[in-house]
């Protein structure tokens, strides 16, 4: 890239970041919905340094649905940038609504969290609850924004018109290791549409996920599930190293220990939302 | 969308396998190790025949066999 384009670009979105910040310093307080995941980790951080400690307030959701090694990075993370975190359990697994897994799943999950959320905030009284959603998320099949609007949940990082690039460039520049995390959404995302989500699923997902991470596999990685056969998404620049005889044969192990009986690699390799796309609800 | 429609065009390509249809996910199973697919263009050839017969998805099944090159590679 050209230099000064470079220039321009940074000088670009440090302006958006002092804008994100400015629009945190209106608020008395926030609660915010906290991963631990690029977005939120970003958010969380700019949130205690402009606010402080005693005005900030982060949320960890905790369910089957979300991973033990995600509930790990978030609390390291907070722990990092002294970002004070309260664990809340949800439970959308009791909705039949979420547990059918219909392609509006998602609203019926964040409809529990920012339930739950709105109670805590009402609580402690906390004034603006707060979510990652970046400027990005908004072009998405997204269900859960709905629940999101219905509970008056804002998303400062979209309203400065913050994209997910320009987070991951700010979150290197603050030297949080999350800016290269792959995105890792809830595990339910695995389960085709109509497949009721239950936890010995999540657990068999989870259980494949970390068993191929312990192997070596690096970026983006999801183990769809579909029934008893598992079908992997690897990083698409990973998938030449992963077809050689002994690699293929590690992960088909690897994979099965988790207690799926047939394994298949995806020669297209990782596609955000591609169960919207086999579901029929994006294109291909 | 018609597995054996995707077959035989993989076939015509040097793809020798069995094509299984779950919905519009596509399973291949190789007759031999996965060497074809190992070259990129061809893999993305494979992709595309794929999704000219109506499937979102090729997935390659990793059988028991998958790993008998290793095998010989090590000897």
């Amino acid at each position: 890239m050209d230099e000064t384009l470079a220039t321009e670009l940074a000088v670009d979105v440090r302006e958006k970041e002092k804008r994100l910040a400015a629009w945190l310093g209106e608020q008395p307080s926030v609660l915010l919905g906290f991963s631990g995941g690029v977005d939120s980790a970003y958010l969380g951080c700019v949130a205690v340094e402009t606010l402080g400690k005693e005005r900030t307030l982060a949320a960890i959701g905790r369910s089957p649905s979300y991973p033990d090694e995600q509930w790990a990075t978030a609390r390291s993370i907070a722990e990092r940038v002294g970002l004070p975190i309260l664990e809340v359990d949800t439970h959308e697994m009791d909705d039949p609504r979420y547990a059918a897994n219909p392609t509006n799943r998602c609203y019926f999950c964040k409809t529990e969290l920012w339930t739950v959320l709105q109670r805590v905030a009402r609580e402690r009284g906390i004034a603006t609850i707060i979510d990652g959603t970046n400027a990005d998320d908004r072009s998405d099949w997204r269900p859960g924004t709905q629940a999101a609007r219905e509970h008056e949940i804002r998303s400062p990082l979209a309203e400065v018109g913050m994209t997910k690039a320009e987070i991951r460039f700010l979150s290197r520049q603050r030297g949080l290791p999350t800016w290269s995390k792959p995105s890792s959404p809830c595990l339910s995302s695995r389960l085709p549409y109509g497949t009721p989500v239950t936890a010995p699923r999540l657990r068999q997902v989870e259980l494949a996920e970390s068993a191929l991470r312990e192997l070596g596999v690096v970026g983006d990685l999801r183990v769809r599930h579909h029934g008893d056969l598992a079908r992997v998404e690897l990083d698409r620049r990973e998938l030449d190293d992963w077809l050689e005889p002994a690699r293929l044969a590690a992960l088909r192990n690897a994979v099965t220990s988790a207690g799926f009986e047939r394994v298949a690699l995806d020669l297209r390799g990782f596609r955000s939302g591609s169960l919207n796309v086999l579901g029929g609800v994006s294109a291909a | 969308m018609s597995a054996e429609a995707l077959r035989q065009a993989l076939a015509a390509l040097g793809i020798h396998g069995s094509v299984e249809a779950r919905g519009a996910l596509a399973i291949l199973t190789l007759h031999g190790d996965g060497a074809p697919l190992r070259d990129r263009e061809l893999r993305a050839r494979a992709v595309a025949l794929a999704s000219e017969n109506g499937f979102t998805n090729l997935a390659l099944e990793v059988s028991d066999s998958s790993g008998e090159g290793a095998a010989l590679h090590r000897d």
